[in-house]
């Protein structure tokens, strides 16, 4: 039923594209109509683009003016690229400050504050030549001193910096003279660049932070948006950086990022018109905004990914046919309609998602499970009539409503196979305390999105030794080296075969199970225009949207 | 007079005192650790031990609460878990939200308890009356989230009267203050207003009753000057006494109240602090709390004194 509703999706698209390719509909009457269909805006930009044989670009020209008002749930962490270790930081911290690289929306690298860039020395060495006259917001010029001292800073042993694993490769950085800057690497570092386009890596104005001044409380660089003001938990305001590097950019005159912790109450915000931005309308609400006069919905395949953990020291985890048993075990095509309202894609294979380099074409499971498989693989572990008599504890996070809502339909699909498991859920802080970071579970459930669309991030914290968020507490000597090689592996060619070897091996062992990727739903007002959403569900390019009058 | 606001400010210290000692145990107490919940997802056990370290959380529990006290008693409640910002400042910007909030909150059950008790004082066991208890056990058994939420379903979103959440200040613009203020209001104070008009009933009936209201019928009086000039005085003294429970209820309430409207009050920093464990801002919004509450009993007790001259000669009311 679905699979016949996405082919006829995609006949509709394919006469959408044809019409459009004749000149029998404008580019904004395409774009909307893709928009009803389902497609993604930067979907749909990308058809145009690919049609027209030039960049999307909104009808009518950059407007200068308004105010963009963004709801966001989660308080920012401070505002010191040093010291922000939160995805909220990130979102202000990359407003206010620059970085040498920048992701495009599809999470490519392209130079920032650097000009250029050259790769030397088989990936040992990367020197960066700088935009001149590139000033901070308080008036001073940033030079690659600037560009040094902020390295420096996020590596010095003390630092505290939550993010030290992308600069401990980081073997030195100078600066050859007042616009070029060179950092050498102890060993070959595959997501370098992205690391140099990370908010972390923001450049800070080294006089500045010398003389004693606090970034935390006012934070100072040369993004497109000046910082003016944080009401701890309520508000944080911008306004427009007149001398920002982008000529004639950003357009809106101030930003205000609200902070509204109530997940509906934000949705609530966004329909009434007291913010008109938000990337995070939960998966139930999409549908109303969407309905709402005045307002566009966009949907975005990011790397929002939810998945199982299995104890993988506990019986009856402890044995990886078990642990395959559970993904068959699974329809994953119900914890999308059911849990997402049908805004997510089902994982089959490895967690790197399509749009991505590494994404490695597997199926390793069908979409709504198979129950058959999932039952024959229990019995050849020893377990021809299902687990019985032992006690396996599901308890899950109560503050996240997407996992509570796939909670009872794995528990269900898992009762089906012959797996017998006590759902059971806790508010955040005691769940990180008594069962998260003590492994204290059978199986839980958790969901991440990765601020770094590189295949490392993806994979390397859930399935390396010992890595802070592998609590399934698989360690595998094959499954590091291939993730290490992966790596530091000289080109994207042969970084793609390890991702590869690495998320076959991931299907063998099964240490954790993927289950679906939630996308980023964004709701905006309809006068917003030249807004590409991002992949990493950062908010970068707000500097090149407008709000038409 | 003046011995009563002595003696009540004498016990108010005290209890301070022993009300920051349960907060602080409480705070302690309660599953969950806040290095974990600042630190998230990819905690690892060193930055676990660092960040108690900084924080001061690895010393004994006495330890930590004088140090606290010291601090506090200067005015400073330390730095957040959550954005390393200090705790004052916020609570000083916080402070005047709530108490217009509350205030507020406190007028319109005022406004609804006071008419409404006294009217079905006056029908007492007649229709007015039994509408009016059977309005007041109604409201009294909403839960005000439940009201706000259907406050905005249908003001804010249905018919666009108001907006669904947000703060402007007084001083910035008045006019958009009080829209912003209407619904939260509304939501606390009809909830809160039921306990009030049962008192205010009550207390006018047993008045109502009085030898001395008979002589003013006998002598004459009409019907509204009997309730409004000689009954209300004397109905308004118990009244007053649960109205500053309620008003301490209030302060209470506006926790989720103000988390549902966005006001950026202190109800939304006791909420943020538990969800957080940021026991900094758990511990200061809290007391400003039961500051606020016991101001408010002061205050009533003195009131009550004015009301009626007998108050000041008993023995204070614990």
């Amino acid at each position: 039923m679905r699979q016949s509703a996405g082919v006829a999706q995609q006949r509709e698209i394919g006469r959408l594209v044809d019409a459009f390719r004749h000149g029998g509909m404008s580019r904004r009457a395409f774009l909307r109509r893709c928009g009803a269909l389902g497609v993604s805006l930067a979907a749909a930009q990308h058809l145009v683009g690919a049609y027209t044989g030039a960049p999307a670009a909104a009808a009518g020209g950059p407007r200068r003016g308004g105010i963009l008002k963004a709801a966001f749930s989660a308080d920012p962490a401070g505002f010191d690229p040093v010291r922000g270790p939160s995805g909220m930081s990130h979102v202000v911290i990359e407003q206010v400050y620059s970085t040498l690289m920048a992701l495009d929306p599809d999470a490519k690298p392209y130079p920032e504050l650097a000009q250029s860039y050259k790769m030397t020395d088989g990936g040992l060495t990367y020197t960066f030549n700088l935009r001149q006259g590139v000033k901070f917001h308080h008036g001073d010029e940033l030079t690659a001193e600037d560009v040094k001292f902020s390295f420096d800073r996020l590596r010095a042993p003390k630092s505290g910096y939550s993010y030290g694993a992308q600069v401990e490769t980081i073997k030195s950085v100078d600066a050859v003279d007042r616009y070029t800057v060179r950092f050498r690497l102890s060993k070959v570092t595959g997501p370098f660049l992205i690391y140099m386009a990370f908010p972390g890596s923001s450049i800070v104005p080294k006089k500045l932070v010398d003389s004693g001044h606090d970034l935390n409380a006012k934070p100072i660089g040369t993004g497109p948006f000046k910082f003016v003001s944080y009401e701890p938990r309520s508000a944080i305001k911008f306004q427009r950086n007149p001398e920002y590097f982008e000529k004639g950019k950003p357009y809106f005159d101030a930003m205000e990022y609200r902070i509204i912790s109530d997940i509906t109450a934000l949705t609530n915000a966004l329909l009434s018109g007291v913010v008109n931005f938000s990337n995070e309308i939960p998966p139930k609400d999409f549908a109303k905004v969407k309905a709402s006069a005045g307002l566009t919905a966009v949907t975005l395949e990011g790397s929002r990914y939810n998945w199982l953990l299995l104890n993988n020291t506990k019986k009856p985890f402890d044995n990886p046919k078990v642990r395959q048993a559970v993904s068959f075990a699974l329809d994953r095509q119900a914890l999308v309609d059911g849990a997402f309202f049908g805004l997510a894609t089902p994982i089959l294979g490895g967690v790197v998602p399509q749009w991505n380099w590494g994404y490695a074409d597997i199926s390793f499971v069908p979409p709504k499970g198979d129950l058959a498989k999932a039952k024959a693989l229990l019995a050849e572990a020893g377990y021809p009539s299902g687990i019985t008599g032992v006690d396996i504890g599901m308890t899950l996070p109560s503050s996240f409503p997407n996992i509570m809502a796939m909670g009872p339909i794995v528990q269900a699909n898992l009762a089906k196979a012959g797996i017998q498991a006590k759902l059971g859920t806790m508010e955040i802080p005691r769940y990180w305390d008594e069962i998260w970071s003590t492994s204290n579970f059978g199986i839980t459930m958790m969901y991440w999105l990765s601020p770094l669309a590189d295949p490392d991030d993806f994979v390397t914290n859930n399935y390396h030794c010992g890595m802070a968020i592998n609590v399934q507490k698989y360690c595998s000597k094959e499954m590091d080296a291939l993730l290490e090689q992966a790596k530091s592996a000289p080109t994207v060619e042969a970084r793609k075969a390890l991702y590869r070897k690495m998320q076959d091996l991931s299907m063998q062992d099964m240490p954790i199970v993927p289950l679906v990727n939630g996308w980023l739903l964004i709701g905006h007002t309809s006068k917003l225009q030249n807004y590409r959403p991002m992949r990493t569900g950062f908010l970068k390019t707000l500097k090149d949207a407008w709000l038409e009058a | 007079m003046l011995r009563l606001v002595a003696l009540r400010l004498a016990a108010f210290v005290p209890t301070l005192l022993a009300t920051s000692v349960i907060l602080f145990v409480a705070v302690n107490v309660v599953p969950g650790s806040a290095a974990k919940a600042a630190l998230g997802i990819d905690a690892t056990p060193q930055a676990i031990a660092r960040f108690e370290h900084d924080q001061g959380l690895d010393r004994p529990l006495h330890v930590q609460y004088l140090d606290w006290l010291g601090k506090a008693l200067r005015g400073d409640f330390g730095t957040s878990f959550q954005n390393h910002l200090p705790v004052s400042p916020e609570l000083l910007t916080r402070l005047p939200v709530t108490l217009e909030l509350a205030i507020l909150a406190f007028i319109v059950a005022n406004l609804i308890a006071v008419p409404l008790g006294a009217a079905a004082a006056r029908s007492h066991r007649h229709r007015t009356d039994q509408v009016v208890t059977l309005l007041a056990t109604v409201m009294g058994a909403v839960p005000n989230f439940w009201l706000a939420t259907l406050l905005i379903l249908t003001f804010a979103l249905k018919l666009g009267l108001f907006p669904a959440g947000g703060f402007v200040s007084m001083a910035e613009s008045p006019l958009r203050n009080l829209s912003l203020m209407i619904m939260p209001a509304l939501s606390l104070g009809i909830v809160s207003s039921a306990l009030l008009l049962r008192i205010m009933r009550a207390g006018m009936i047993e008045v109502l009753a009085s030898d001395y209201i008979r002589t003013a019928v006998a002598k004459g009086a009409t019907a509204p000057r009997v309730v409004w000039h000689h009954a209300l005085r004397n109905a308004l003294i118990p009244f007053l006494t649960v109205g500053a429970v309620e008003f301490g209820w209030l302060f209470g309430g506006v926790v989720i109240i103000e988390d549902i409207f966005l006001l950026p009050g202190i109800g939304q920093l006791v909420l943020v602090g538990i969800i957080n464990r940021d026991y900094p801002v758990l511990l200061a919004s809290t007391l400003t709390v039961t500051v606020a509450v016991l101001t408010a009993n002061l205050l009533v007790d003195v009131l009550a004194g004015i009301l009626d001259p007998r108050e000041v000669y008993a023995r204070p009311r614990t």
